[in-house]
């Protein structure tokens, strides 16, 4: 199975229109709100304050391009209706679940949304040999681009980090318990 | 395409999962909001019955009606549920040892009298709640703080049980396959009598590292790849045999007539009986000696 | 003429002793009597000895009774082996079959003998009047119309019901035998006779039930929706009632995989918003433990039938015991309150039914009533209960305008302690049940504070009910110095102990709680005011509720428990004698 079928069942890039192709991009930055949101908590929960904090920025920046894709959609179809169901999106450039660690560095919270900035970037490349409308070809390579800036941004975070991350709280911690 | 009534965030209620982070349970519960919201049920036309476990926890972070029970009885407490009120869908939740181990008495008596239930366990081969005890799908040799010298029993096989007691659908998924999975959810819930679906949902903290999602991307066959008929009981008995080496996932079984369900029945006894009902105050006349 | 005979019978299963006692049973009570009959059986399910004991009654039958007037033995080894069930007075006329031989030694060895004995060739007679054997009971039952004044049209009207549908020729068979068992009474009179007077109700008026019929109806009565369960003597038949009647109503009876499941079904279809309940036995009782602590910290209501037997264990699962009040009470983990009623005979099981219900869907609680053996099977003949005056409470929902006004709050902590309780499918109503301690929305909590909170809560709001003073029964002299109290079928034993030592002379008042717990220490503190010596009457080998009062209250120092294990039933008199020796002690 390819990960479009996979990751976007019931959509069909071969006929997709520009307006669908807005929306899908919207929703995907969506689901990565939300799964950066949802990871953030699960680590807040969990005392997990500096990975936590990171995703909770990685939320801040989804929702950006978000809005930004947004105004774009606004701008050019207005008040259209949306056909494009957030429910047929399974992780595009959301990290899966099992990504994240209770006690999880910094440093691996940074490498979490590096492999998922990655495996957006695959998506785009996997769906464009499909696409065949002009327009959303020129949109989805510029999002196919953006991943790799994103990518690019990811990187210098991780060369920033201090290199204190080498032993894991899940070493030296409590272990977990019993309810 | 018309927008869903309900959408899956309709369905997620604010309470937030303690589950560990990396829980198979976060992509169940994830894929289980989708499915209801494909399916379109309002949630307060839903109940979720659960017993006891991490996986148990489920009903509270939804919207729905929820009943989060005692220890491996949420298959009787949920069955009360549909008879009292055939009209709710009613999921039941729990994990391997609430359904297999301290619940494994109810489940044949579940199956046989096929109700329209909907059965997801969240199987992950241990106890996580307790801390990592053996549990009745553990595999044989498995070192956990009561086997310390590895296990010595052959763990249960829920899909084989399952088909042998004739259960109406039968499916295995992993969140390793969200859409996958969340596809099987919504069959088994469509599915007009007991469905069963086998989530194989790690546990990241006690479970094995080769029972962890990453393995289960690698290591997952669908059913529907090999070719197999999910109309074909036999041929799902034989795939069955595999669970515990093989990560098969898909429908095996799917009865293509499906007979009528328990509730259906009792309406139908209700609807002829009912004409013989007395009047409240002549409840007792029916014992008087003449 | 008698207002009051007590006639017993025994004999092998195959000779149909229980079958005469019921078609007698059905003659009176169809006449107009009060009647009432209990059955004891060997442990075999076919083939082992069977007897039964009849009271007939002009007046309302208040228990079994002591000795037998008449006893009928078909031969002697299974006669025997019924000591306490069928006690023999010098007054009793004992009838036999000619063939078994005169009565043995045995009989002088168990301290009394009758001194009108009586052979009859009840075999010969019957093949010769019926041309079989198969209608012996037929004789007996022509016997004891002859020589007691039971209508024999009655009993005539009962053999068409019963064989009139069976083998052809039986039913002539049994009525040749009848008539030659009243020729017989009539050309041999006894030396005393023993003729009852006739009933005072017309005929017609009376139902003929047992307590788990009552119990069935009540349910019925009050709504009953769901019952979940699983089959266990003596408790069965309200299950076996209740699936015959229950879909004409819209209603759904469960048999379950197990007591674990019959309880845990029931609990669901509560939480779905339906009238329910299960019905058991101890070892059922037992099992069903956690579940009954569900019910409570999630607030749904239920009722939950224990028809007790002898325990522990299996026990004596044939017999009466009062055993099981400390379980009822106090059983399951945590600090629970569980409000336990007990019915005291056959009719009043009906009114507890509907009492049960009504406490449990008013105070969203699990409710147990305490039967037992006795009463939940014993056949009687009573007036058809008068239930227009019987008001039925349902649980109180939250209203649409309630729920759209704020966001709904399951248990939220009102004055009561009532919170409005939704179900699903209820629009806005949507919560989350469970057994893990939660707050005012429902959430799960592990907060000492909120645990606290809500404990006090499910307390607070069962503390009117012991405010209800109709859930006692008050006979007597209020101020009376001399006091009985009993509870469940022992009430009946009392009640009759109580007629006769006023009858007798003494001051005394009798107090029956149908109300057992919670404790209601108001009422027993005002009834114990004037109370010098007294006695509480419990068939168990603790005496439970004895216990249980010293344990909330202070009882006062002449109050004596007077108990003893099941199986072995009090007599009136013997109440009566243990009172009158109270009174010689200083208090």
């Amino acid at each position: 199975m390819t990960n479009r079928q996979q990751q976007t069942p019931g959509i069909d890039f071969a006929v997709l229109t520009l307006k669908d192709a807005l929306d899908l991009a919207v929703l995907i930055e969506e689901e990565a709100r939300d799964r950066y949101e949802e990871l953030a908590a699960q680590l807040v929960l969990h005392r997990t304050p500096g990975a936590a904090a990171f995703f909770a920025k990685m939320v801040r920046i989804e929702e950006l391009h978000r809005k930004q894709l947004l105004e774009e959609r606004a701008k050019a179809f207005g008040e259209q209706p949306v056909a494009v169901r957030r429910e047929m999106i399974f992780d595009v450039e959301a990290p899966d679940y099992d990504e994240v660690r209770s006690d999880m560095t910094t440093r691996e919270a940074l490498e979490t949304a590096l492999r998922s900035e990655e495996k957006a970037h695959r998506f785009f490349v996997s769906v464009l040999s499909h696409v065949q409308n002009p327009e959303v070809r020129k949109l989805f390579e510029e999002l196919r681009d953006e991943e790799v800036e994103h990518q690019d941004l990811v990187k210098k975070e991780l060369a920033k980090l201090p290199d204190d991350d080498r032993f894991a709280r899940v070493d030296v911690g409590d272990g977990p318990a019993p309810q | 395409m018309n927008a869903p009534v309900f959408q899956a965030k309709d369905y997620k209620s604010e309470l937030k999962p303690i589950w560990c982070p990396g829980c198979g349970d976060f992509g169940v519960l994830q894929g289980l909001y989708r499915a209801l919201s494909s399916i379109g049920r309002p949630p307060h036309e839903v109940a979720f019955i659960s017993g006891i476990g991490c996986s148990s926890r489920i009903p509270g972070y939804t919207t729905a009606y929820g009943f989060n029970t005692v220890h491996g009885r949420s298959l009787p407490i949920a069955q009360g549920v549909k008879l009292a009120n055939p009209e709710l869908l009613v999921v039941v939740a729990g994990g391997d040892g609430d359904g297999f181990s301290i619940g494994g008495g109810h489940v044949p008596h579940a199956v046989r009298r096929n109700m329209d239930l909907t059965y997801l366990v969240m199987d992950n081969q241990v106890y996580g709640l307790t801390k990592g005890q053996l549990s009745p799908t553990s595999p044989r040799g498995l070192e956990t703080v009561t086997s310390p010298f590895g296990s010595l029993e052959e763990p249960i096989n829920p899909l084989l049980y399952m088909l042998a007691y004739g259960a109406g659908f039968v499916a295995q998924a992993t969140p390793a396959d969200m859409p996958g999975m969340t596809a099987l959810i919504e069959e088994a819930i469509r599915y007009p009598g007991f469905a069963f679906v086998n989530i194989q949902s790690p546990c990241v903290t006690f479970g094995e590292d080769d029972q962890q999602l990453k393995a289960h991307k690698a290591k997952q066959k669908s059913l529907a790849s090999l070719g197999h008929d999910p109309s074909n009981q036999l041929a799902a008995l034989d795939l069955a045999r595999a669970y515990g080496t093989e990560l098969y996932t898909g429908v095996f079984y799917r009865n293509p007539s499906p007979p009528p369900t328990y509730e259906s029945l009792v309406k139908l006894r209700q609807t002829e009986q009912a004409k013989k009902a007395r009047p409240r105050n002549q409840i007792l006349d029916a014992y008087l000696q003449k | 003429m008698l207002d009051d005979l007590i006639l017993g019978m025994a004999g092998a299963g195959g000779d149909g002793v229980v079958s005469a006692g019921e078609s007698l049973l059905s003659a009176a009570s169809s006449e107009g009597y009060h009647a009432l009959m209990t059955k004891s059986f060997g442990s075999q399910i076919r083939g082992g000895e069977s007897s039964c004991r009849v009271r007939l009654s002009t007046k309302k039958v208040l228990n079994p009774g002591g000795a037998l007037d008449v006893m009928v033995a078909l031969n002697w080894d299974d006669f025997f082996k019924f000591g306490a069930e069928l006690p023999l007075s010098v007054d009793t006329v004992l009838i036999y079959e000619e063939k078994a031989g005169p009565p043995p030694e045995t009989l002088k060895a168990r301290g009394v003998v009758p001194t009108e004995v009586v052979p009859v060739a009840i075999a010969e007679l019957t093949k010769k009047s019926a041309g079989t054997d198969k209608a012996k009971t037929s004789v007996v039952l022509g016997l004891l119309s002859g020589w007691f004044g039971i209508p024999s049209e009655a009993i005539g009207r009962g053999l068409k019901k019963k064989f009139g549908s069976k083998g052809e020729g039986l039913l002539e068979a049994n009525e040749k035998a009848l008539a030659s068992g009243i020729e017989y009474a009539r050309a041999h009179p006894l030396r005393t006779p023993h003729v009852i007077s006739k009933p005072k109700g017309p005929p017609g008026s009376k139902m003929l039930c047992d307590g788990n019929d009552m119990c069935a109806a009540g349910a019925l009565f009050a709504g009953v929706k769901f019952f979940g369960g699983y089959p266990i003597t003596p408790s069965t038949e309200v299950m076996q009632t209740l699936t015959r009647e229950i879909w004409k109503y819209g209603g759904t009876v469960l048999q379950c995989e197990d007591e674990i499941s019959g309880i845990g079904a029931t609990v669901g279809a509560s939480f779905a918003g339906r009238k329910s309940m299960t019905a058991t036995s101890g070892p059922g009782m037992d099992l069903k433990t956690e579940i009954l602590g569900l019910a409570t910290i999630a607030e749904l209501p239920l009722v939950i039938l224990n028809v007790q037997r002898g325990g522990p264990s299996t026990g004596l699962p044939t017999k009466p015991e009062q055993g099981d009040l400390y379980q009822a009470a106090f059983s399951g983990h945590g600090d629970v309150l569980r409000p336990v009623l007990a019915p005291t005979d056959v009719e009043d099981t009906f009114k507890t039914t509907v009492d049960a219900f009504n406490i449990a869907e008013q105070y969203q609680t699990p409710v147990i009533i305490l039967s037992d053996q006795e009463i939940a099977q014993r056949k009687e003949a009573v007036d058809l209960i008068d239930t227009s005056r019987m008001e039925i409470i349902e649980r109180r929902a939250p209203t649409e305008a309630e729920l759209a006004e704020k966001p709904y709050a399951r248990f939220a902590l009102t004055e009561s302690g009532i919170s409005p309780i939704s179900h699903p499918g209820m629009r806005g109503g949507t919560y989350l049940a469970a057994g893990i301690e939660h707050n005012e929305k429902g959430d799960p909590t592990s907060g000492g504070t909120m645990h606290a909170k809500m404990n006090e809560k499910r307390f607070r709001k069962l503390e009117p009910l012991k405010q209800r003073t109709d859930l006692f029964e008050l006979s007597g002299n209020p101020k009376a110095p001399l006091a009985l109290l009993a509870w469940g079928s022992t009430a009946g034993v009392a009640r009759e102990a109580f007629q006769l030592a006023t009858a007798q002379g003494h001051d005394v008042k009798l107090l029956v709680p149908y109300l057992l717990y919670p404790i209601a220490e108001q009422v027993y503190a005002g009834f114990f005011e004037s109370v010098k010596h007294g006695l509480l009457v419990e068939l168990s080998h603790q005496g439970q509720l004895y216990r249980m009062l010293r344990m909330f209250i202070d009882v006062p120092k002449g109050l004596k428990s007077f108990c003893r294990s099941g199986a072995n039933p009090f007599q009136p008199a013997e109440l009566v004698a243990r009172l009158v020796e109270l009174k010689g002690l200083p208090s």
